[in-house]
Parts: C-alpha cells; sequence; structure tokens
C-alpha cells in the first residue's frame, strides 16, 4: 500500500485549453480519496495523470515516494477501473484477469521455457501464482461461477465485478477508478457501493475515485475533494463538506435537494431581505454587509400559524413516502425547499410558516466566488 | 434573418428538383420523338429510304481509315437516292468482332461488314455470312453489267481464294467476301546495320540460309540482335510453307507436326533463337514486342509482318535525318530441298454480307461500291495494306517511289506465289497451338518436343470431345420462357396476395404498399439486368451456343459442358491452378500490407490526409491504363523492377526473374500480386475505419496491463479488426478470383498458359472460341469454388472473429 501526492498538478492541452490548475492533495496509504464534481471539471483528467495515460504538464506526483511523472503507466504499479469497463471482449473472464499478471511475469519466455527445464519448473510455479491469484480475486467478488465466460456473456454488473477483480488481482499499491458505477442501474448501483465499500474496508487499500454524484462521493470517500473548472474547491471528509461547505458551489453541489439561498444583507444581529427578517445566534459567526444566506432544505421545519420565523407560499407539495418536499417561494419571489416529515395539515397554495435554528445558518459572500464567512 | 434564408433554400432545392425533372422530361421527349419520327419499315410507302448498316475497324490508321470508308459511304449515297447507310466503326478488330457478335447475336447484325479469312470458315460455318457468287454471276450476266461489277478475274487470285470455303477447307467452295485489301508477309530490314555487319541487303531471291547468315552478322555487333521473329501461328506456318510444309494435311484431323521435316523446320528456328546469341530476339521482352522493336534501331530485321507496319515505320526518320534507312524483303526460300521455290502467304480482309441482310440487293450494291478501284486506291495510300485488284495495286496509289519501303513490288511478285492457309471452323484451333508452341519455340520453356506433344493432345482432346462432334437437340426455349413465366407470375402472385390481404392495420398495409412501390425500380431493374441475365446464364451453361447466331441455334447438351470442363479440359484445371496461385499469394500479401497501410494512416499528423489521399489514389485510376504502365515494371529485360534487382541479385550470383516470359510459371502470378498490392487502398479505407473504432479506454487498459507494441497489436487490435479483416479477406478472395484487367492487357495469359486466369480463360471461350454455354458453365463453376471457399472460411474463421457484442 501506498501514499500518493500531487503537487501543483496542472494540465494544459495543446492549443492552450487548461482543463487542471494547480491540484494538491497528499492521498494517505489506505486512503479512500473521492473526487466529485459537475462533468468537465477536470477530476477524470487529474486521474488520469495519475494513472498516466494522461500527460502531467505542471507539477509533480510521487507515488510512495518515488516521482513518477515520467513514468509509464504499467511501472507505476496503479490498477484502473474504467467507466466501460474496458474488459478485453475477446478474451474470457479468466483471461481478462491474468492478462495483467502475465505481462508482469518473471519467467516469460516462451524459448526459454522449451529449453531450459530448470527455467520450466520456475515459470510452471509462476504460472500457479497467477492462477491461484485469480482464484483469490474472483473467490472475493464471486465471480468464479463466470471464469470462463466472455465479457458479452456477463450483467452489467458482473462485468463490473470483472472489471474491479482485474484491478484486485494485481494487488496495485493505488486503485484508480473512473465513474465505475455511472453504466449500471439505481438499485445496482447502491449494491455495488456498498461493496465497494467493503472492499475497501477489507483491503484497506489506497483508492483514488472519481464520480459526478455526490451521493456516490459522500458514501464512499473518506476524503472528497470537490472541483470546479479545473480547480479543488474544497478538500476534505463528507461530514465537513457537508455541515461546513467552503463556498456556495459546494454547498449547492453537495446535499439533495439542494441548499436554500436566500440574498440579504446581516445588520448588526439581524439578516434582512426584501420578505424576511431573521436573527441570528448570537454565539455564531460574526458577519456584517450583504451576504448570501444559505439553509438546508431538511434545516427547515413547518410551523404552527404564526408562529415560525420564516413565511412562505407552498407552490407543490411532493411526496416521497417517509418525507414530503415542500417547494415554496417567499413573498419576495426566492424560491425555497423545505424537506420533511408528512403531515396532514399541509395544503398546496397555502401560506406556511417555518421555523429554523440559527445554528443551521451558513452564510457566503454575495461576490461571484461566494467563499464561505467566517 | 432566419425566415428569409429558409425561402431562399426552399427556392433553390424547387428550382433543382424542377430542373432535374425538366432533364428528365426532356431526355424521354428527345427519345420519343427520335423512335416515333423513324418510318416504321414499309408503312409509308416506296418512297421511304432503306437503311443499310455497315461495320469496319479501323487498324492503325485511325481515323484516316474512317474517313475512307465514309467518303465511300457519302458518295454511295449520292449516286442512290432513297438509300441510306449507317457506318459503325467499334474501333480495332479485336472491338470489332465483339461488336459484331454481339450484334449476330441480338439478331440485328450490320448488313455489310469487314471479315477476315481466319474467321471465315467460323462464321460460315454458323451460318452468318450470304453466299456472293449468285451476285457476282447476275451482274455478269445481266444485259448491260454495272459499271463496278465484281469481276474476279481483276483481282489477285489467292485473295479472293481466301474467301472460300466448301465446309470443312478454306480456299474453295462458295464465295463469302470480295476482298477488299490484302497483304503478303516478309522482313523489313535495317539498311544501316546491314551496310554496317557488312552483309549484302536481302534479294527478293534470298533463302534462309541468307537470312540467318546475316542475322547472326548483325548480332555480333556491339548492341545489336539480328532479327526479330514473330512466332504468331499464321507466321509460322508461312515459315513453313517456305519448305513446302504444312502443320496440317488436307484437313485439320492429320496434325503433321510429328513429321520429321516439320519438327525439324521448327527446332531449326528455336536453335536460332534459344542456342545462339544475338541472332534473334529473346523473345521475353514486353515492352518492345513485335514489330516495335524493329523501331529501336538495334534491330537488324523484323518480321514475318505484312504491310501493316509501314505507317508506323514511314515515322523512322532517314539515316541523314539521324535515323536509318530500311526496306522490305519477302519470306526468304525454304532450303530443305535444292532450289525451293519462292512461296509466302496472303492475309486480308474483305467485305461480307449478312445472311440476315434485308435488302440483299441494294447491301451488294453497296459492297461493290466499297470494294471499288476508287476506294482501293483511297485505302491503298494509307500504306497499311495492298489493293486486291491488280490494277489498282500495280498503280501509283500502291507502288509509291516518294515514301519507303522501295520494295513494294516485291509485295505483288509473293501474291502471285502466295498460297491461302486454311483454319478450321472452331476458333479453338489457333490459340492451343499458339499457347503450346510459345513455351516451345518462344520462351523456350519446355522443349519443342514437349510442347508439340502436349498440343497433339490438346487437339485431340478437342476434336473427340463429345461436345465438337455431338449431335443435340435444339434447347427448348418454349419450355424455359413458360417456366420463366410461371416464375415471375408465382412472385407476382404472393407479391399481390401479401398486399391485398396482409394483416395488420390498414395504415400499415398502405405502409407496406407505399415501401413495395418505392423499391419497385430497383426491383424492374434487378429483374431485368441481374436476374434474367443469371437465369439466362444458368440456361445456357447447359447448352451449346456460339454467342453469334441466334438463341434459337442453342443446343441442349445436358451436363455436357461440366463433365467435359472437369473430366477433358486441361486448361481449365491450369487456369484454376495459375489463378489459386494468385489468390494464395494475393490475399494474404494484400490484407497485411492493407493492413499495415492502415496502421500508417492512423497516425495522427496533419498531413496525413494527404497520404491517405496519396494512398488511395491507385484504386481510383483505370485498371487498363495502370496495367499498361505495369507492364514496364515487370519487362523482363528493361523492366524498372529487374533494372534495380539485376545488380542487387548479381552480387550473390542470380538473375532476376522474367516476369512474364520464360519464368512466368513460378514469377508471373507472383507479379500480379505483387501489382495488386498497389490497390490495396480500398481495403485500407475498411481498415482504417475498423481501428477508429476500437474503444480508446481497451488501449489504455493494456497500457496499464503493462502491454505495448507487438503485445499490445495482437491482443487488442487484431482480435478487435477480426471482424474488418474477415471481411476484407472475404472480398479479396472473391475479387483475387476475378482477376482479369490486369493479365488481359498485360499478358493476354500468356505465354502459354502460364498467367491464364480463370475469368481470361472464360473470357478467351466466350469471345475467341465462341462457347457462350462453356463460357456460362465455366463461369458458374466458378462461383461454386469461391462460394465452397468462402463458405469455409466462414466456417473456420469462426474461432477467430470476435464480434464486439458488449452494451
Amino acid at each position: 500500500m501506498a501514499t500518493v501526492e500531487l503537487k501543483g498538478i496542472g494540465k494544459v492541452y495543446e492549443g492552450g485549453v487548461r482543463a487542471v490548475q494547480d491540484v494538491n492533495l497528499a492521498v494517505a496509504d489506505g486512503e479512500f480519496v473521492v473526487l466529485v464534481g459537475p462533468s468537465g471539471c477536470g477530476k477524470s483528467t487529474t486521474l488520469r495523470m495519475v494513472a498516466g495515460l494522461e500527460e502531467i504538464t505542471e507539477g509533480s506526483l510521487t507515488i510512495d515516494g518515488r516521482l513518477v511523472n515520467d513514468v509509464p503507466p504499467r511501472d507505476r504499479d496503479i490498477a484502473m477501473v474504467f467507466q466501460n469497463y474496458a474488459l478485453y471482449p475477446h478474451m474470457s473472464v479468466r483471461q481478462n484477469l491474468s492478462f495483467g499478471l502475465e505481462r508482469r511475469r518473471s519467467y516469460g519466455s516462451a524459448i526459454r521455457r522449451l529449453v531450459d527445464s530448470g527455467y520450466r519448473a520456475k515459470a510452471r510455479g509462476e504460472d500457479g501464482e497467477i492462477a491461484a491469484r485469480v482464484a483469490d480475486a474472483a473467490q472475493t467478488l464471486g465471480i468464479t461461477p463466470y471464469l470462463d465466460r466472455k465479457p458479452r456473456a456477463l450483467s452489467g454488473g458482473q462485468r463490473q465485478r470483472v472489471a474491479v477483480g482485474r484491478a484486485l488481482v494485481r494487488d496495485p499499491k493505488v486503485f484508480l477508478f473512473d465513474e465505475p458505477l455511472s453504466n449500471l442501474d439505481a438499485k445496482l448501483r447502491m449494491e455495488t457501493r456498498t461493496e465497494l465499500k467493503a472492499l475497501h474496508r477489507q483491503t484497506r487499500a489506497t483508492m483514488m475515485y472519481v464520480t459526478h454524484d455526490q451521493e456516490e462521493a459522500m458514501t464512499l470517500g473518506d476524503r472528497l475533494v470537490v472541483m470546479k473548472d479545473g480547480v479543488v474547491q474544497q478538500c476534505a471528509d463528507p461530514v465537513t463538506i457537508y455541515e461546513r461547505p467552503a463556498n456556495r458551489f459546494v454547498a449547492s453541489f453537495v446535499g439533495t435537494p439542494t441548499m436554500n439561498f436566500i440574498e440579504g444583507e446581516v445588520r448588526g444581529d439581524t439578516f434582512r431581505a426584501p420578505s424576511v427578517e431573521l436573527r441570528m445566534d448570537p454565539t455564531g459567526p460574526r458577519v456584517s454587509g450583504p451576504v448570501v444566506l444559505g439553509i438546508r432544505p431538511d434545516r427547515l421545519r413547518p410551523a404552527g400559524a404564526g408562529t415560525g420565523r420564516l413565511r412562505a407560499q407552498l407552490r407543490v407539495l411532493e411526496h416521497l413516502g417517509d418525507r414530503v418536499d415542500l417547494a415554496l417561494m417567499l413573498d419576495c419571489g426566492t424560491p425555497l425547499v423545505c424537506r420533511t416529515a408528512p403531515g396532514a395539515h399541509l395544503r398546496e397554495g397555502e401560506p406556511i410558516d417555518l421555523d429554523l435554528d440559527p445554528a443551521d445558518l451558513h452564510f457566503f459572500a454575495a461576490d461571484e466566488q461566494g467563499l464561505r464567512l467566517a | 434573418m432566419p425566415g428569409q434564408r429558409t425561402t431562399l433554400g426552399q427556392l433553390l432545392r424547387k428550382a433543382l428538383g424542377l430542373v432535374a425533372l425538366l432533364a428528365v422530361v426532356w431526355a424521354f421527349a428527345r427519345v420519343g420523338v427520335r423512335e416515333f419520327s423513324r418510318d416504321p419499315q414499309g408503312e409509308s410507302g416506296g418512297a421511304a429510304p432503306i437503311t443499310l448498316t455497315v461495320m469496319h475497324w479501323s487498324g492503325d490508321a485511325g481515323q484516316r481509315e474512317d474517313d475512307i470508308v465514309e467518303g465511300a459511304l457519302a458518295q454511295f449515297e449520292r449516286q442512290n437516292p432513297g438509300l441510306r447507310v449507317q457506318r459503325i466503326n467499334p474501333g480495332d478488330a479485336a472491338s470489332f468482332y465483339t461488336k459484331l457478335q454481339t450484334m449476330m447475336a441480338a439478331g440485328t447484325p450490320p448488313d455489310a461488314f469487314y471479315i477476315g479469312s481466319e474467321r471465315l470458315a467460323a462464321f460460315a460455318t454458323m451460318g452468318l455470312l450470304e453466299p456472293l457468287q449468285p451476285f457476282v454471276d447476275a451482274d455478269l450476266a445481266a444485259l448491260t453489267p454495272p459499271a463496278d461489277a465484281v469481276r474476279l478475274d481483276d483481282y489477285f487470285q489467292a485473295t479472293v481464294d481466301a474467301y472460300r470455303y466448301d465446309g470443312s477447307i478454306t480456299g474453295r467452295g462458295e464465295l463469302y467476301g470480295i476482298p477488299k485489301d490484302f497483304t503478303t508477309v516478309g522482313f523489313y530490314y535495317n539498311i544501316d546495320l546491314f551496310r554496317r555487319a557488312g552483309v549484302p541487303l536481302p534479294a527478293d531471291d534470298w533463302s534462309w540460309d541468307d537470312y540467318v547468315a546475316a542475322a547472326r552478322a548483325i548480332g555480333a555487333l556491339e548492341g545489336c540482335t539480328g532479327s526479330e521473329f514473330v512466332t504468331w501461328p499464321p507466321m509460322l506456318r508461312a515459315y513453313l510453307g517456305t519448305e513446302g510444309l504444312d502443320i496440317v494435311g488436307e484437313s485439320f484431323d492429320d496434325l503433321r507436326l510429328d513429321e520429321p521435316e516439320v519438327f525439324a523446320a521448327f527446332d531449326r528456328l528455336r536453335s536460332w533463337r534459344h542456342d545462339e546469341r544475338g541472332t534473334l530476339t529473346s523473345g521475353k521482352s514486353k515492352i518492345a514486342e513485335g514489330s516495335t522493336v524493329f523501331l529501336t534501331g538495334t534491330v537488324g530485321m523484323a518480321g514475318p509482318f505484312g504491310r501493316w507496319v509501314v505507317p508506323s515505320y514511314r515515322n523512322i526518320p532517314s539515316s541523314a535525318e539521324g535515323g536509318f534507312d530500311w526496306d522490305f524483303a519477302p519470306l526468304p526460300r525454304g532450303t530443305r530441298l535444292p532450289d525451293m521455290p519462292q512461296s509466302n502467304t496472303v492475309l486480308s480482309a474483305a467485305w461480307a454480307m449478312s445472311s440476315r441482310a434485308e435488302h440483299p440487293q441494294e447491301t451488294w450494291k453497296l459492297i461493290r461500291a466499297l470494294v471499288s478501284p476508287e476506294t482501293q486506291a483511297q485505302l491503298s495510300r494509307l500504306g497499311l495494306a495492298v489493293p486486291t485488284l491488280r490494277e489498282v495495286a500495280r498503280s501509283d496509289a500502291f507502288i509509291d517511289p516518294t515514301a519507303p519501303p522501295r520494295n513494294d513490288q516485291a509485295f505483288l511478285d509473293a501474291a502471285l506465289v502466295a498460297s491461302v492457309q486454311a483454319w478450321p471452323a472452331t476458333s479453338k484451333f489457333e490459340p492451343l497451338f499458339k499457347s503450346r508452341l510459345d513455351a516451345g519455340l518462344k520462351t523456350g520453356n519446355i522443349p519443342l518436343r514437349q510442347a508439340i506433344t502436349e498440343f497433339e493432345n490438346d487437339w485431340a482432346l478437342e476434336s473427340s470431345s463429345p461436345l465438337a462432334s455431338g449431335d443435340f437437340e435444339p434447347v427448348d426455349w418454349v419450355l424455359w420462357r413458360n417456366l420463366a413465366a410461371l416464375g415471375v407470375v408465382a412472385l407476382l402472385a404472393s407479391v399481390a396476395f401479401v398486399v391485398v390481404r396482409g394483416r395488420g392495420a390498414s395504415f400499415t398495409r398502405a405502409e407496406e404498399r407505399a415501401g413495395l412501390a418505392l423499391v419497385s425500380p430497383w426491383l424492374v431493374g434487378f429483374a431485368i439486368f441481374m436476374a434474367f441475365p443469371i437465369g439466362l446464364s444458368l440456361v445456357l451453361s447447359f447448352s451449346r451456343w456460339n454467342g453469334a447466331s441466334s438463341l434459337a441455334s442453342a443446343q441442349w447438351v445436358g451436363l455436357g459442358n461440366y463433365a467435359q470442363l472437369i473430366g477433358h479440359d486441361d486448361r481449365f484445371l491450369t487456369s484454376l491452378r495459375v489463378t489459386a496461385f494468385y489468390v494464395l499469394l494475393a490475399v494474404p500479401l494484400g490484407q497485411a500490407f492493407a493492413l499495415a497501410a492502415a496502421l500508417l494512416m492512423n497516425v495522427p499528423s496533419r498531413a496525413i490526409g494527404f497520404f491517405r489521399a496519396a494512398w488511395y489514389l491507385p484504386s481510383v485510376l483505370a485498371g487498363v491504363g495502370v496495367s499498361v504502365l505495369w507492364r514496364w515494371v515487370f519487362d523482363g529485360d528493361a523492366g524498372l523492377l529487374n533494372t534495380v534487382l539485376a545488380p542487387v541479385l548479381a552480387l550473390v550470383g542470380l538473375t532476376p526473374p522474367d516476369w512474364f516470359g520464360r519464368d512466368a510459371g513460378t514469377f508471373g502470378p507472383p507479379a500480379f500480386a505483387l501489382q495488386s498490392l498497389w490497390m490495396v487502398g480500398g481495403s485500407m479505407m475498411i481498415y482504417l475505419a475498423g481501428l477508429k473504432g476500437i474503444p480508446q479506454d481497451l488501449y489504455e487498459a493494456a497500457a496499464i496491463d503493462g502491454a505495448k507494441g507487438w503485445r499490445r497489436f495482437r491482443s487488442v487490435t487484431l482480435p478487435m479488426l477480426s471482424p474488418v479483416i474477415f471481411f476484407n479477406g472475404i472480398m479479396a478472395i472473391i475479387g483475387s478470383f476475378q482477376v482479369f484487367t490486369q493479365a488481359f492487357v498485360m499478358t493476354g495469359g500468356g505465354p502459354g498458359d502460364l498467367t491464364r486466369f480463370y475469368v481470361l480463360y472464360v473470357y478467351n471461350q466466350a469471345f475467341e472460341f465462341y462457347e457462350m454455354g462453356y463460357a456460362s458453365a465455366l463461369a458458374w463453376m466458378l462461383l461454386v469454388v469461391v462460394l465452397v471457399l468462402t463458405v469455409a472460411v466462414m466456417w473456420g474463421s469462426k474461432r477467430f472473429v470476435h464480434y464486439e457484442g458488449m452494451s
């Protein structure tokens, strides 16, 4: 197992298009780091630079203390699971698993095998070793029954396992995953997510994982790297990301439904917007001037008439069984979403009072960057 | 504004559509007007002009011969109001015969046409020619014979005899053509080289001893060769004739090739060429073959040729202008016996009348005009041939002291001692004879004795074939027509049934009907241009049909053609072997080459578009022109390839192969395979598309797995490309079995049958031997061979072809 360190990593394509800028990240041994962000944010490019599939144009990359900027993929001791699995369609599952190992044999010369009996014995030993590792990996992933099938005879989930198995069997220093679940249906995606998490617990391997799905990122990652436009926005554990997003982008990207934002102004200990006036937590952050107030939908609570801190119009009510999402609108026209427990007193088209805990308020700068204030 | 732009675009589209529609209407209207304005025969009374059709070829004189015939016809039309003449000239003699044959088969032969004496027996046997003696006699018996009545006594006797055929032998019997011009043969010689070698110029009564002495003396000069001696069958027979010999006796049942005198004469010729250095040309050069070698100025004599080379030789600058002087000498006298008399042979062309001519009297009038002294004199001035009318031949129209050769008189004198060469009615004799004797005499690939024996076997096999001698019932065309009609009716009925009684909602049926209506033009085209010919060729493959007389003359031989080609046709097996050899080389080599090229073309580069176009370019060039160029690459003596190979191979003591000459058995098909590599552009493009279709992440996975270079190619590229390789391979196999153009242009199947590819043999059978039925059987046999092979490849490749089939 190993550490991976990215220092000032950047990617500029021929023609001057910049895909990634100044990524600094130290992945600890056994850590599961998830790169997450909307499409085109540079997360895949970063991962591919770690894999060696993309040339690193700026900065340095070290794996286990060794600078590998110019080391070809095969010599970086990494394994990668691709979005489309990239299984060799003409090989059986067994061959797919062993292909990488075969390429790394110490006793790989077919000619010496023929003429040198000592060499032949060692090569046979190695054959057995490879077979054992393939069997092991297959056992772990539960794909032993399919070992002699071709990939086209497998379901999407099974192919996905084979793709993981191909990485697992190599026992590399670092596992790289490039959106490995995005080709699966929702149910299978959830199951596989759990299995991947378990696999990480079991192997304690260093893993870097790319996804655009924030939920997947939150559930899988020990640490999340949220990226946008080639720049790292925040790098922290899931709880911190959720509770203390570094800026408005991170705040809106993480969490479902998306965080509510209200533009307004803080004067003294009061936040004012055209139709809102909120007393702030006196022990909370000290801010003043124009701000954007953020509040997660699940921190808004419907309150009895006349008792809430906010008053809004209930426009649409979405039942989700265990909860309801309320699409609301403030008098000033700002939309809000509230997630709450189902209740009989809610009627579409009627005003509703909302209550909240001042400690749950997030404040962001009102400028373009929208940095978290205090 | 977008609205405006759309309107403009729509307007443009409508305008273009309208133009296209108008063009179609105009084209149909034009054809319609032309067709309907024609006077239906007989309907508009006696005033309607009669249209006669004449067909001729133009040799080396090209346009000028055209003009002369055109002029003669114009004059004829002026003198005969009410008669119109339509002239057809398909080009050279080969195209002429193909066209003639097609027209005859269609039942619309031209009324009057050229014919060479060598084809007379074949055409007369098929009943395509009208006997002309009655017309000649009627003219002379008339109270006042027409001014241009044909008086056969005025012609060189041998030229007239050449168009007589009695059903088995040419030279006697019914008269089928009025000769328009002729030639006798001999050698053209380079006066300057004779002077340099210090040998006397040929006299008119020179002998083969004089000939070979001169050839040896000139061959001893630096860089010179004594003589070119062509081994065309008529010339070989002319050569034997000087010794009082021939390859056959009275008929073609009694070959005389085994007689010691005949063999000795041939062996003398072989020995001059192959046992001596410099006496005769090597017989292997393809660049300068036949008459053109003389133009180089390094060959003492060239022949035996007739008069036809004179127009091109007249372009040789005289000695004073830096070229050389030349003249003509008739065939040397024989030396087998003391005081052998002079002998020569007559080659000629005549005007013949179709037996299906609708207006024989008018056609005869036309023929009279075309062989008139005036026309003959005009044609004679072209220098290509000798007038058949003795008066004209002796006039200054032929004897022209101002232009070489000086010895014009020799052509005429030779005519007096010349005889007619008879050829059998089957046109197979000559090609068989040529292909075998070439191997013995020209290339020296096999001993002369063996060549002769092989020819005798071929001919015996041919003459004893049940197909050649048997009497067969005519094909029951009524039956086949009814069967075909039945098939069509059944097909239409089933279509109608589907349309009328089809299940499903009415809109589905409407959709079906619309679909059928939309594909119907293609269906009609397919039925007429594909299904019908395919079906006809299948029926024909069970019949014997010469392709020149109407289909009604076809005879039903059942499986005879197939039995013949499997059991009695060595050339079938030879051509199959030659073709298989070619396919075996051309397909794997070509595919490897195309794949390699595609890999190169897959490299991202700014100039790649240029290179792709450059590689593809040869595939769009005309096959014939390209083949002519390739002849220069593979020429044994002076070809580009051998010029490069010779010094390299010399280092290890080898000489480069004579690709299409002596070594054609081993190197001919490989040479064609090499040439085919030039044409891989099409396959390359398909491979390139296949390469582009391989998912990039497979290569990335391979990079991470540690496969690169050859391993990556073997483990990723090749398997992922296997469906494309399979497709290209099958196409290449089918295409290679059909190789034709290159061989047709570059070697004609020779020497012997060493490069006779299958389709070339089919062509020979159909268009040279007039065996359409047999050729059809050959074609179907090829289909079977290719089909079996394709199925075998499909079956055998299952394990190696991986269709991706991934989601």
